[in-house]
């Protein structure tokens, strides 16, 4: 087994893992913006009303 | 509910990945020609498919959007483009490190990666066009449109390639003409299986995040109001 | 008034402003002269060589000149409210979205006549042999250009960073007729005829046209109203 394929076969999934990993991140913190936003506007509303 | 179905989702896609990659890396023979390299295929084609999947289900969903003007279309819409570009992202980078060592050049103008990449473009200008209106269902239309009209430019873009004589050097279609050994299919569609599953559990977590911006604005005219 | 009547009545009313004041058809046709100038020095290449890019380097200008008529043709209608009032007019939303792109079509057919003898000169390219043959592409190439380039435009009217946001779209979506109409046009320059291998390009570019005109005519109620 030529050991510099399997190095890069590595490379190959470690990349595709990062990218949806990378995704999952960026939902995660999308996530946590909106979820803060929606506290406060709920918070501001009830304080208004 | 909703977050049970997601994590459920995602815990069996993320299981049948584990067990995929046990009978990929441990139990599959090396190739003659590739060495071990061939193997990056089970995530290479997998996410291809899976990307075109979901770019169908956005365009069913746009088309939806436009007839019913009901924004739980154009929220599906928008996260199946972007887990669909994700997974075409997932494609173009496997791919050219697969065609690092096989061909010994990063990137090629073949028909496939061309086709792919044209893909990536188009449905990246839907996901830069969203932030760029403001009003929701003005952003809503023009995306719907942009999701079509991008779909129906697909078939076109593969028959422009076919047209450019250029030299395929992307491997021919081995799913198809049944090159592919025997052994490799179970791997490949379990696979294919865990790709559909993470993708569905990261769709329903986009699209709650879409239900929650609505909420967001829905509150923000109240505050307005009040 | 019928609807081919309004359209008429349309892409004259665009034609006439535009040739009274004459500022897209300047600005396109002086971008694409200097956009030529630019390349010549980009390159120094031999004889054979630059028959072999001819055609690439003339849809280039070609593309970016008719990025810039498009943008104007419903950027033009902003102010005042004209956009509105033509939306509430009698004539059918498909009829200002011929007329309009007519106009686009005929200034940009324009821009790339005043264009070709100029390419011809500085690049020393013998064009005039097949002039028909390549008459027709150009026409078929930028048909397809001006009707998906008035869709978006109409689209990305109200949008943010229009200039901007309008190239990013429509490129991804042209490069397939960009493709076929390169390939031909290289094609008819180093004395190919259009028939043979070379009919699958023509073919390509009446599909492409025939394609996203019946699109945008059938989505176009929605495009107006966005």
């Amino acid at each position: 087994m030529d050991i510099r394929n399997f190095t890069y076969l590595v490379y190959g999934y470690s990349a595709a893992m990062l990218v949806i990993f990378g995704y999952v991140t960026l939902l995660v913190l999308r996530s946590r913006r909106i979820d803060r936003e929606l506290t406060r506007l709920k918070s501001l509303v009830e304080d208004k009303s | 509910m909703r977050e049970k179905l997601i994590l459920s989702l995602a815990a069996l896609g993320t299981l049948l990945l584990v067990w995929d990659f046990n009978t990929i890396f441990l139990h599959l023979p090396d190739e003659a020609l590739q060495g071990a390299i061939y193997r990056i295929i089970f995530i290479h084609v997998p996410a291809a498919i899976g990307a075109y999947v979901f770019y169908s289900v956005a365009v069913i969903t746009s088309a939806m959007f436009l007839v019913k003007k009901d924004f739980k279309y154009d929220s599906l819409a928008v996260a199946c483009v972007e887990v669909g570009a994700t997974f075409t992202l997932v494609n173009l980078v496997t791919g050219s490190i697969w065609g690092r060592i096989i061909w010994g050049i990063w990137w090629t103008w073949d028909a496939r990666l061309t086709t792919q990449l044209i893909c990536f473009l188009l449905y990246l200008g839907y996901l830069l066009l969203r932030p760029a209106v403001t009003e929701p269902t003005q952003r809503a239309t023009m995306s719907a449109i942009l999701a079509i009209f991008a779909f129906a430019d697909i078939p076109i873009v593969v028959m422009a390639i076919r047209l450019k004589n250029v030299r395929t050097q992307h491997p021919q279609p081995v799913l198809e003409t049944g090159g592919l050994d025997p052994s490799f299919w179970p791997p490949l569609l379990i696979s294919f299986a865990a790709v559909l599953l993470i993708g569905t559990a990261l769709v329903l977590v986009r699209l709650h995040q879409e239900t929650s911006r609505r909420e967001i604005d829905y509150l923000r005219r109240e505050l307005h109001a009040l | 008034m019928t609807g081919w009547s309004a359209a008429l009545a349309i892409a004259r009313k665009d034609l006439q402003t535009e040739l009274r004041t004459k500022e897209s058809i300047n600005a396109s046709a002086s971008f694409a002269l200097v956009i030529l100038v630019l390349f010549s020095f980009a390159f120094d290449l031999g004889r054979e060589e630059l028959l072999e890019i001819s055609g690439g380097l003339l849809w280039l200008v070609y593309s970016f000149a008719g990025a810039l008529i498009v943008n104007r043709s419903f950027a033009r209608e902003l102010p005042n409210d004209c956009l509105d009032v033509l939306i509430a007019s009698p004539a059918p939303g498909w009829a200002i979205f011929l007329g309009k792109a007519l106009s686009c079509f005929l200034l940009l057919m324009a821009v790339e006549l005043i264009s070709l003898p100029v390419f011809g000169i500085f690049y020393n390219v013998q064009w005039t042999g097949a002039f028909f043959s390549l008459l027709l592409v150009i026409a078929l190439a930028t048909w397809g250009i001006t009707v998906v380039g008035a869709a978006f435009s109409a689209v990305t009217v109200n949008v943010r960073l229009r200039e901007l946001m309008l190239p990013v779209l429509l490129y991804p979506i042209l490069i397939p007729l960009l493709s076929a109409a390169m390939e031909l046009t290289t094609a008819l320059v180093n004395g190919e005829g259009l028939g043979g291998d070379n009919s699958a390009g023509v073919r390509l570019l009446v599909g492409f046209d025939v394609i996203f005109t019946s699109l945008a005519i059938y989505l176009v109620d929605f495009i107006l109203v966005v």
